[in-house]
């Protein structure tokens, strides 16, 4: 956990937000857009870290909050980066920012993927949709500690060409040597020459050995099942599996109450699971 | 012992009322039955013979309440948002005339806001009223049909959450300060010494709790089970709003013109349909049976895995209240005896 001028305003007042002004859209496909975004206390933007798998909740004053996983890199120290989906009110109303427009912001909550456990480790990253957010911040912080894991491996799934996220991000990855990184889409397509698959068959193809290895994986849930049910099939054990969870929120800080798995909340004991932990909680996802 | 005349109550709460916000039992201002914890006036009459309807939990989590105001404004830099303070909580609250049941629902909401930061949950707006707040309570001399606060070790007589606790006696109350704030209130004026043995104190309705948290585990999977006991349940929430221990919320924005507003919280109920609804359409807990097996859960499993303690004292609002008569003691020795 990090120590910074928001630990210590949040502490005092942790349900007001940071005042915070978008300096970039990128449209990632036709309905996710990432908002690159500033504190406006510089003093604060200044001292901000978090660690991968840490979340926000971004908000627009009169319109409300929503929780999103920070996509950018910890690394990435002039920004903060979120990429949003557009399905609901505050999605759509996000939708709607251009750079200049006022958020507003709390962050870092949540917990984070255990990388420093995962030292000396070969690390599998399977991602689907916008599940791939969460983990763009992860592959991005390995990459940055490269020396201190062993292979790492990208796999993530997209529908269709036009809903691959992070494309830019995408031409990069796939130009270093020194990870493996896999783009597929659902089915054949006119305008793909790569991988086409469903990303558990795509998976099971690679046939990743679960020796030494931990898999993290994020997407939509039905994906979710047949990724766990290919990574165990591999011969991965429930505690070499990492995952991130979403679920309605409010305050973050583990008071509203709705966003529990049986005893734990996903705000403050989550958003990252690994499956050992999942499968000890009541079934109520 | 310390005691007071019950003609002399009055005086007490007027004092009382000097240095603090007085709160009592009063019957509601539309004229019915309803009694309720309401704000002591001068010449008002406390009802101290009737239980009351709702609890007090909303003088440590307002049913709703301002966070803070904000406004757009456009400035020389461009358009910027200003968030204004959090509205002044009160300096000095007594609640008097609570039941055991009233006063232990402060420790155990306890449990969960005023944890330490270092554990993440941050409590801030609940710390700032409960250190405010003095509880005087009444010992309960009989129970009604719903209580059940005997489950618990003291039942009627406990002391857990009270500065001060009143036993009726002959014309009046006996007195004990449990705190030393408690001492500070019966200080002086109109307290008289008087010799009497212990006080008699009802005693209620008693579900065994032992074990409960591992057998709720193990009936958990079986949504047969929970779609039996909630059959009847309209999933209206009366449960939630009346139970003194229930504290989810729910944040949201209103708008007084286009550039400004407040956020506020207000109550919310782990039985509506909305309440876990994500933008997706996915619901984790669908149907009144995933929503009431969570209320069972997170009162009799989680809670106390987390916190220590039941979140519930057997105050029995839920169970007078309720529109289809659905007994929360039933449920549990159901959950005890499920096979």
């Amino acid at each position: 956990m990090t120590t910074t001028a928001r630990a210590g305003r949040a502490a005092a007042e942790p349900l007001r937000p940071e005042p915070a002004t978008i300096v970039e859209v990128i449209e990632e496909t036709p309905n996710i857009k990432s908002l690159r975004v500033v504190f406006d206390d510089g003093e604060l933007m200044k001292s901000f870290s978090f660690a991968p798998g840490q979340v926000g909740q971004l908000g627009i004053l009169g319109v409300g909050e929503a929780t999103f996983a920070i996509s950018s890199a910890p690394s990435e120290k002039d920004f903060l980066q979120f990429s949003v989906m557009k399905t609901g009110v505050v999605t759509t109303a996000i939708h709607e920012l251009a750079a200049g427009d006022k958020v507003t912001l709390r962050a870092p909550l949540g917990n984070s993927f255990p990388v420093e456990e995962w030292r000396g480790k070969n690390v599998l990253v399977v991602g689907g949709g916008i599940g791939m957010a969460p983990l763009r911040s992860l592959f991005m912080h390995l990459m940055d500690h490269r020396e201190d894991y062993g292979d790492l491996q990208l796999i993530y799934g997209a529908r269709t060409p036009a809903d691959v996220c992070f494309s830019s991000d995408c031409s990069l990855w796939s130009e270093k040597r020194d990870v493996d990184f896999i783009t597929t889409i659902d089915a054949e397509h006119p305008e793909w020459g790569g991988r086409v698959g469903l990303v558990p068959s795509v998976l099971e193809e690679e046939n990743p050995s679960p020796e030494n290895n931990v898999a993290v994986t994020c997407g939509p849930p039905v994906m979710l099942k047949f990724v766990f049910e290919s990574l165990e099939k591999l011969g991965f054990r429930e505690d070499q599996v990492y995952t991130t969870l979403e679920r309605r929120m409010k305050c973050g800080i583990g008071l509203c109450g709705r966003c529990n798995v049986g005893p734990r909340y996903v705000c403050v004991d989550g958003p990252v699971f690994s499956l050992a932990e999942l499968r000890r909680l009541p079934d109520e996802l | 012992m310390k005691f007071i005349a019950r003609e002399d109550i009055p005086r007490w709460l007027e004092r009382l009322a000097q240095a603090a916000a007085v709160w009592t039992p009063r019957r509601a201002p539309d004229g019915g039955e309803t009694v309720l914890f309401l704000p002591w006036e001068q010449g008002s009459e406390p009802e101290l013979d009737r239980f009351t309807d709702l609890s007090a939990k909303h003088l440590l989590l307002p049913a709703s309440e301002k966070l803070f105001p904000f406004q757009y404004r456009l400035g020389g830099e461009g358009e910027q948002i200003e968030i204004g303070a959090a509205p002044a909580t009160p300096e000095s609250v007594v609640l008097f005339g609570a039941r055991a049941c009233d006063a232990r629902a402060t420790v155990v909401l306890d449990a969960l806001f005023m944890q330490s930061p270092e554990k993440g949950y941050l409590a801030p707006y609940y710390r700032r009223r409960r250190q405010a707040l003095a509880v005087i309570t009444l010992a309960c001399t009989r129970a009604d049909a719903a209580c059940f606060c005997s489950s618990w070790e003291e039942g009627t007589a406990s002391r857990e959450g009270s500065d001060v606790m009143l036993f009726p006696h002959e014309d009046g109350y006996l007195a004990e300060a449990v705190t030393g704030r408690g001492e500070e209130l019966i200080g002086g004026e109109p307290f008289s010494e008087r010799d009497a043995g212990p006080p008699d104190t009802a005693v209620t309705d008693q579900v065994p709790l032992a074990g409960l948290q591992e057998k709720f585990t193990a009936v958990f999977s079986r949504l047969d089970f929970w779609e039996e006991v909630t059959a009847r349940c309209i999933s209206c929430g009366y449960c939630t709003y009346a139970c003194p221990t229930c504290h989810c919320f729910n944040i949201f924005d209103e708008m007084r013109d286009d550039r400004c507003g407040e956020r506020c919280r207000s109550w919310d109920a782990c039985m509506f349909y909305l309440y876990t609804l994500e933008t997706s359409g996915h619901n984790p807990r669908p149907t009144i049976a995933h929503r009431y097996r969570n209320r069972i859960g997170h009162k009799f499993s989680y809670y106390p895995e987390n916190q220590g303690t039941f979140l519930c004292t057997g105050c029995g609002r839920c169970i007078r209240g309720c529109p289809v008569s659905l007994d929360i003691r039933d449920v549990l020795r159901k959950v005890g005896d499920a096979r």
